[in-house]
């Protein structure tokens, strides 16, 4: 389970363009549920999930992973945190643009003290199941919108993380991608991950366990 | 490799400079190496100490004299006399010299190891022996009679009784060897003077060899219009001239090396936007700060050492296959009147392993502390700061 106590980011802060872009969020999100973020364009959505991704640091506050306090982690901690529990699918997708679809679902796992051949198979499995089983060679440029989205969650299932902090996964995806993507991760919910995803789509929205209304950096 | 080829233009520009500088620098530094190498080998079987005359302040003849109130100095072994210049074969300037074969101060074949023919005899006049080099350029062969023009525009006949070859390719490309008293013919020296002395000190413990050169040094020294020098001497007159020469490549060199680390750091920032990207993205996905630093590190080593390597070939092949074109003629420049004479070529493990660590270390702190700097921010600010 996931709880935020007050986090506040502010970027900038003590400086003259100073910005308050979260403020006192209390958030909790439990295992096998889908936790929603929306509001509009710039209230805070994407600085609040990088937060709790531990992409970013919260000005104040703590988030709570199973209750312990990761806020004061070092940063080596916070990336052996991250590579073990919490995948991330990004809105701009952000991946490696010279390599292809599977060797991209392959990188998270370049700093895990494995085979990578054993994972392979495992991540072509990813892929077929969204609907890439033939992409899986192609080049990240060959790709559409969509399907280099749909390579994007793959990436950020190969480890295997119990939590998927899922930023606006669905503004550059077309239907069809976006119906493959939201039938996974239902079924991610089923196998009792924790989902938070920030969205401006009903449809994801209407999969939400529980959601949260988001506007000028405050929780609703 | 993937991190290399990613971005092609960048990886262009760093190795085709770090190739550019290694060659020069590694080619220079062959052969400087070798024109040293060469130097100690020239040395190697030199006297002790060499007894000039001079007379003011310039070198000239000096009386043979000299040899017995030297050889009465204590610790001195043997002094024996050498006439030597200059004579043209040809068109080609040639060292003549002329050692005397009754006293020979130390075993003259070691000196000059004859490959084909016989070394010269005591007793005979007219006979020389040639370097292997010198033969090959006359297209001399033992028994073959050669002539060589005096200053004095006179033409002498000499019969090749041997060839030798040396150890120091100098010897080999330059030297013809005579009997003293033909030198003296031929040099047109007057009776009792010489070009200079050699004198041999007798054999002592090496940890007192210097201070027995010193002491012999300083009581000749002693004496009016000579002047004394040591093999220390000549070694570091070589040294200096050639350390000169390739220090003015130094110079170059270190500009190069400049321009290519300002480069490297140039090209670090300008795409540090994407770079700094991908350290955001790395580390978002689990990468820690030393992981990415590691594959900085990895990428960075890797194109130091390709640059290296091609650049240490390039240098080789420059040097020893080219005979190093315009270096050469720098380096060694009173060679170009001995057309044969190649350019010695020492590859020591130390002048590779600097070049390889001109190559990879600028990389390195190019590279990487770029990089540092990105991974030490949040992931998110790192990938937001290379969006915007």
């Amino acid at each position: 389970m996931i709880e935020t106590k007050n986090i506040t980011k502010i970027y900038n802060k003590g400086k003259k363009y100073q910005v308050e872009a979260v403020k006192d969020a209390n958030v909790t999100a439990k295992n096998g549920e889908i936790t929603v973020f929306v509001g509009p364009s710039g209230c805070g959505k994407t600085t609040l999930m990088s937060m709790i991704g531990q992409l970013l640091t919260p000005t104040e506050g703590k988030i709570m992973f199973d209750n312990e306090d990761v806020t004061s982690y070092s940063d080596g901690w916070k990336s052996v945190f991250r590579r073990k529990n919490i995948g991330l699918v990004f809105q701009h997708i952000n991946l490696l643009p010279n390599l292809n679809a599977l060797d991209n679902v392959l990188v998270p796992l370049l700093c895990h003290d494995v085979d990578l051949n054993e994972f392979r198979e495992p991540a072509l499995d990813l892929l077929s199941k969204l609907g890439l089983a033939d992409r899986a060679y192609f080049s990240v440029e060959q790709l559409s919108g969509g399907q280099q989205q749909r390579v994007a969650v793959a990436r950020s299932l190969i480890t295997k993380p119990n939590i998927i902090v899922a930023d606006e996964p669905l503004t550059f995806v077309d239907e069809n991608s976006a119906r493959k993507i939201t039938d996974f991760l239902c079924n991610l919910k089923e196998e009792g991950k924790t989902i938070l995803i920030s969205t401006h789509d009903p449809n994801i929205a209407r999969l939400a366990d529980k959601t949260y209304t988001m506007k000028d950096g405050v929780i609703q | 490799m993937n991190c290399i080829q990613r971005y092609k233009i960048r990886t262009i520009v760093v190795l085709l400079s770090l190739v550019v500088a290694a060659s020069l620098f590694s080619s220079v530094a062959f052969m400087k190496d070798g024109l040293t190498k060469e130097g100690e080998l020239s040395l190697k079987y030199a006297p002790d100490l060499t007894v000039q005359g001079i007379s003011a302040g310039r070198q000239t003849f000096i009386e043979t004299s000299y040899m017995d109130i030297i050889q009465g100095i204590g610790g001195v072994r043997e002094v024996t006399q050498r006439i030597w210049g200059y004579g043209n074969v040809g068109n080609t300037l040639l060292v003549i010299i002329g050692i005397d074969l009754k006293n020979p101060g130390i075993n003259q074949a070691q000196a000059y190891p004859i490959e084909s023919g016989t070394f010269l005899n005591a007793q005979e006049n007219g006979t020389v022996i040639i370097g292997k080099a010198v033969a090959e350029v006359l297209n001399a062969k033992v028994g073959n009679t050669i002539a060589v023009l005096s200053e004095t525009n006179q033409a002498y006949q000499y019969q090749v009784a041997g060839i030798f070859n040396s150890e120091s390719s100098i010897y080999n490309a330059d030297m013809i060897v005579m009997n003293i008293n033909d030198a003296r013919v031929f040099f047109n020296f007057p009776v009792g003077k010489a070009t200079d002395l050699n004198v041999y000190v007798s054999n002592v413990d090496p940890a007192n060899y210097e201070s027995l050169i010193n002491s012999v040094a300083r009581v000749i020294s002693e004496r009016p219009n000579v002047r004394v020098l040591t093999k220390n001497v000549l070694l570091d007159s070589q040294q200096t001239t050639y350390g000169a020469r390739s220090g003015f490549f130094s110079i170059v060199w270190t500009v190069i090396l400049i321009a290519v680390a300002l480069i490297a750091f140039n090209q670090m920032v300008v795409v540090g936007h994407e770079s700094r990207f991908e350290v955001g993205l790395l580390k978002s996905l689990g990468f820690s700060t030393s992981d990415v630093i590691q594959i900085r590190l990895i990428e960075s080593a890797t194109l130091g050492v390709i640059a290296g390597t091609i650049g240490i070939t390039i240098g080789i092949l420059y040097d020893i296959v080219l005979n190093a074109p315009v270096l050469s003629d720098f380096m060694i420049g009173w060679a170009v009147l001995y057309p044969t004479f190649s350019v010695p070529v020492y590859i020591s493990a130390q002048t590779v392993f600097l070049t390889y660590a001109i190559t990879i270390i600028p990389l390195l702190f190019a590279t990487v502390i770029p990089s540092w700097l990105n991974a030490t921010v949040d992931p998110d600010i790192a990938m937001r700061g290379a969006r915007t």
